[in-house]
């Protein structure tokens, strides 16, 4: 018996164990609630691939050269965003080595040069496709977007802060709008606030966004009040939604390109969201449910987080309820519970709403609730810190009220 | 000018307030008309949504009717509804209305007299507030 063979045998043997085993535990399982689903966090069960749904986003081979009718042309843009998202694409693997073969990158401001008077020099419609992934906060993103728009055929909607605002968006609830935030980070955040005192004692400087210098005048984007998400602003053809899209979109996306590009394929059509499926992130969460009741809300790290059990019974705030699935939850399975950040199922406008119902329901009905009074209610409650900013915290930018308001009081 | 009449939105649940809607009607009592009734199966119905939405679409003020404790058709839905009225005014109050603007009652569907009175009052607290801050933004 070689080597390898010896390792084979004791591996074989190892996994014959390990179903034996499975197979009891499942049994115990169903005998004890028969409502369970799914298995452990740690193994690919076969029901956490079937509910993943999503279409075989399979490139096959490397793109082969150049397409027939020429290389397509594609920009890449961000506007207020992390540069998450353009990082993202590079997870496409090997691929991107081959995405210079299909395409011309006139613009990729992260990683290529490409600038603006270049892309305003090109015809309408030049542009095969422009991948952007931000909000719009500033004239620049503003004048980008539209920019981008005129000159493209195709204009995908890329990651959380386009498609819903994303964390630029919770700026909308600063009262005081732009001019509070630039106060703020100007004056009084401890790094800033220690060089205003060193240096601009007396008049404290914030960056103006006009500057008459002697060689003519110097303008700087202007900060809006309101942060919007990109179809507030343009014309939109795809959604990609994701912090960042996960590898399963980019691929499909990709692959819808290269498709078109080389083979003439129709593309989907406009308004397709790309890699969600209709349920929510619980469809495809493998965690068990026991729909236990909660009375106080945790963070993942102040408890003993079971890896089997779903995180909400566990009384870690998760916003699995209220997401749409697509990302095959990432995030829960490793511990983490889901932020929401592929936004809401397709049944409902408001995401944070739809979570704040689920989570409130899971507070258990008292004995003395018949003869409770609000008040008492409310405190139970604020066992929830912040829910605007934790309920939203993707989708501010596509919420029912979008701003911060300010009561004037009566007459 | 002339004084300002709020909007009202009020959700009632069909078994209990809404009847006591109805008996206030059949009963002739007055009362101001700056609601508009939406009547839902149970005050749980009424998701955070609905209110968000009547919020954003310029109303002054929105009131849920519902069963009174351990009355409810359902047994336990006025329970999950006055938790998720509390959340939803916490977040409301973080958004900067006035957590008055929203309000929670328990109407039976004997009680037209206390629907009367409650939407009364509530109609009065909306005047006392003004017109909804989101409205004053927008124009």
């Amino acid at each position: 018996m070689s080597f390898f063979d010896r390792f084979r045998k004791k591996n074989d043997a190892g996994t014959a164990k390990k179903e034996v085993a499975k197979d009891v535990k499942k049994d115990a399982k169903t005998k004890t609630a028969p409502a369970v689903s799914g298995g452990s966090c740690y193994t690919k069960t076969a029901e956490s691939i079937s509910t993943a749904q999503l279409p075989a986003a399979d490139l096959g081979e490397l793109l082969p050269g150049a397409p027939p009718n020429g290389k397509i042309n594609l920009a890449i843009y961000w506007a207020a965003a992390c540069g998450g998202c353009d990082v993202s694409l590079l997870d496409i693997n090997e691929r991107i080595l081959t995405v210079g073969d299909m395409a011309n990158i006139v613009m990729w401001p992260i990683a290529s040069d490409g600038k603006e008077h270049d892309i305003a020099a090109m015809e309408d419609g030049e542009i095969t496709v422009s991948i952007i992934s931000g909000a719009v906060r500033n004239t620049e993103n503003e004048h980008m977007v539209k920019l981008l728009r005129k000159k493209s055929k195709i204009v995908v909607c890329y990651g959380a802060c386009a498609c819903f605002g994303g964390s630029p968006a919770l700026a909308n609830l600063v009262p005081g709008g732009k001019n509070e935030i630039l106060d703020y980070v100007y004056k009084k955040i401890p790094s800033t606030a220690n060089f205003q005192a060193d240096y601009h004692k007396n008049s404290p400087v914030i960056p103006q966004t006009k500057y008459a210098a002697p060689e003519g005048e110097l303008v700087l984007p202007t900060l809006y009040d309101t942060v919007r998400t990109l179809d507030q602003v343009i014309d939109v053809d795809y959604f990609v939604p994701g912090c960042p899209p996960l590898q399963e979109s980019i691929s499909y996306m990709l692959k819808a390109v290269a498709d078109f590009a080389y083979g003439g394929v129709p593309l989907p059509p406009k308004g397709t969201t790309i890699g969600v499926v209709t349920r929510t992130l619980c469809e495809q969460c493998p965690r068990r449910k026991e729909y236990r009741r909660i009375t106080k809300i945790v963070e993942p790290h102040e408890i003993d987080v079971d890896p089997e059990l779903c995180l909400v019974d566990q009384g870690i705030l998760c916003l699995g309820p209220a997401t749409v699935g697509g990302c095959n939850a990432r995030c829960t399975r490793a511990g983490q519970p889901c932020r929401g950040c592929y936004g809401p199922t397709t049944a409902v406008q408001e995401q944070g709403a739809s979570a704040l119902t689920a989570i409130a329901s899971l507070f258990p009905v008292l004995d003395e609730d018949a003869t409770m009074e609000e008040d008492k209610v409310i405190d139970i409650m604020s066992t929830i810190k912040d829910p605007l900013g934790y309920f939203y915290a993707f989708t501010m930018g596509k919420s029912l009220i979008k701003k911060s308001v300010t009561e004037k009081g009566g007459k | 000018m002339s004084e300002f009449e709020p909007k009202i939105v009020a959700f009632c649940c069909n078994w209990c307030s809404y009847a006591g809607a109805d008996g206030a009607g059949v009963a002739r009592l007055q009362m101001p008309t700056n609601f508009r009734i939406i009547r839902t199966m149970c005050s749980a119905r009424v998701d955070p949504e609905f209110i968000l939405r009547s919020l954003a679409k310029g109303a002054d003020g929105v009131i849920i009717l519902g069963c009174h404790p351990a009355d409810c058709h359902y047994i336990g839905g006025n329970y999950r509804a006055r938790r998720r009225i509390a959340l939803i005014r916490l977040v409301l109050e973080q958004y900067g209305f006035d957590p008055k603007r929203l309000r929670l009652e328990w109407v039976s569907a004997s009680e037209g007299e206390k629907f009367q009175k409650t939407l009364t009052d509530f109609v009065n607290t909306i005047k006392e507030l003004g017109p909804t801050p989101l409205q004053q933004e927008g124009e």
